[in-house]
């Protein structure tokens, strides 16, 4: 893992208890741990009283280090080994560094969670609704009398947030192919998954 | 049910008994190939030129067999039915049989050009898939996410477009499980009794 001097100094004040007491270090944590990965985080965070006592500057660079030391931890897949590690380096007290792996290991489900989804993908299906009829006639044509199928597939799009439908029509043999395809490629999966 | 031919077109019809019936054949497979691919006015040309008369007359003749085959074949009218609307033109017999069989052999073939008219919707073609596994991302690595990536082949119009997706295993087992039950719904006893009753 690659770290700037900029994250290794934030955590080298962090490591200080002159400038963050147990109290501050377990709250700057927190903090960053809850605006990465809660939604609703309220964007003052820092603004807690036992904190106001902390130069704002020292306050932010400390913040910024250990959110981007988060990120980077979890996008490496780091463990335990190389967390301590690292904040050995950055002159960590045992407990500090018990305290970090503790909150990191509680929050790394969500962490990679957020991580994956991250990131450019095809138009994703998320549902499917069909529609039966029985055609009767046209203007054109009368005297039909055929079943008919229209499908439509709701699809999510990352990027936009968009939810295009694609909507096509089809009678009963070619949707009997549709489904036999989805079939063989669901039976590749679950034998692919068997290896 | 009868056809109902206006006076316009019983005009147009009226040229027909003055050929002889290989002409008269051959207005019909004109009529139908018109269908196919358009009309071509050169062919009227050809035709009155070799048969003595205006390439108006001809052209009427040639429309007024197309207009008679098409709303015959939209109808689906019975050989009886087709048999008594032509009876009001006081044709020859021979005529008769001849604009029957007509009819009757190219029926299907310009009911499905018919068909072509209706409002479209994208029609279903065919479909390719892939199993794919991501094994990491720039914001994630050491991952193992398995998809299925779909080709959707549509026809609309004579246009063929495509659309690429993906879906997840879980997504995929939920479409399969929804569309097989849209399968089975045309075995059920509703829609078998729709299916037989109207008619």
């Amino acid at each position: 893992m690659e770290l700037s001097e900029y994250v290794q100094k934030g955590f080298q004040m962090l490591a200080d208890p002159g400038s963050f007491d147990s109290n501050a270090f377990t709250l700057l944590l927190r903090a960053a741990f809850q605006s990465l990965l809660d939604a609703q985080a309220d964007e003052a965070v820092l603004d807690h009283p036992d904190l106001k006592h902390i130069d704002p500057v020292v306050l932010k660079h400390c913040y910024t280090a250990a959110a981007t030391y988060i990120l980077e931890a979890g996008k490496q897949r780091a463990d335990k080994s190389t967390l301590s590690t690292y904040l050995e380096d950055c002159k960590f007290d045992r407990e500090r560094i018990e305290l970090f792996c503790t909150e990191y290991q509680n929050n790394k489900n969500s962490l990679e969670s957020l991580l994956g989804s991250i990131g450019r993908s095809l138009p994703h299906i998320t549902d499917v609704s069909w529609r039966l009829e029985y055609q009767i006639k046209t203007n054109q044509l009368h005297k039909m009398y055929r079943p008919a199928y229209l499908v439509t597939l709701n699809v999510e799009n990352t990027d936009s947030r968009s939810h295009p439908e694609i909507s096509f029509s089809c009678n009963m043999e070619q949707l009997q192919d549709l489904v036999g395809k989805l079939k063989d490629a669901s039976k590749s999966l679950e034998r692919a998954t068997q290896l | 049910m009868l056809l109902d031919l206006s006076e316009e077109h019983k005009e147009h019809l009226a040229f027909l008994p003055q050929v002889d019936s290989t002409v008269v054949s051959e207005f019909g497979r004109i009529a139908v190939e018109f269908l196919r691919r358009g009309s071509n006015p050169k062919i009227y040309e050809g035709a009155a030129r070799k048969l003595n008369v205006s390439s108006d007359t001809v052209q009427h003749g040639v429309e007024g067999l197309t207009y008679l085959l098409t709303e015959s074949s939209k109808l689906m009218i019975s050989e009886l039915d087709f048999q008594d609307s032509v009876f009001v033109l006081g044709f020859s017999e021979e005529l008769n049989k001849l604009l029957l069989q007509l009819y009757l052999d190219n029926r299907k073939e310009i009911r499905t050009i018919l068909s072509e008219l209706a409002p479209d919707l994208p029609s279903y073609h065919s479909l390719e898939w892939r199993l794919d596994v991501q094994l990491a991302s720039r914001s994630l690595r050491q991952q193992i996410k398995p998809s299925v990536t779909i080709k959707l082949h549509l026809n609309q119009n004579g246009d063929h477009s495509t659309e690429v997706l993906q879906t997840d295993p879980a997504t995929l087992l939920h479409l399969v499980q929804q569309l097989e039950q849209a399968l089975e719904e045309m075995k059920t006893n509703h829609c078998r009794r729709v299916v037989r009753n109207i008619k």
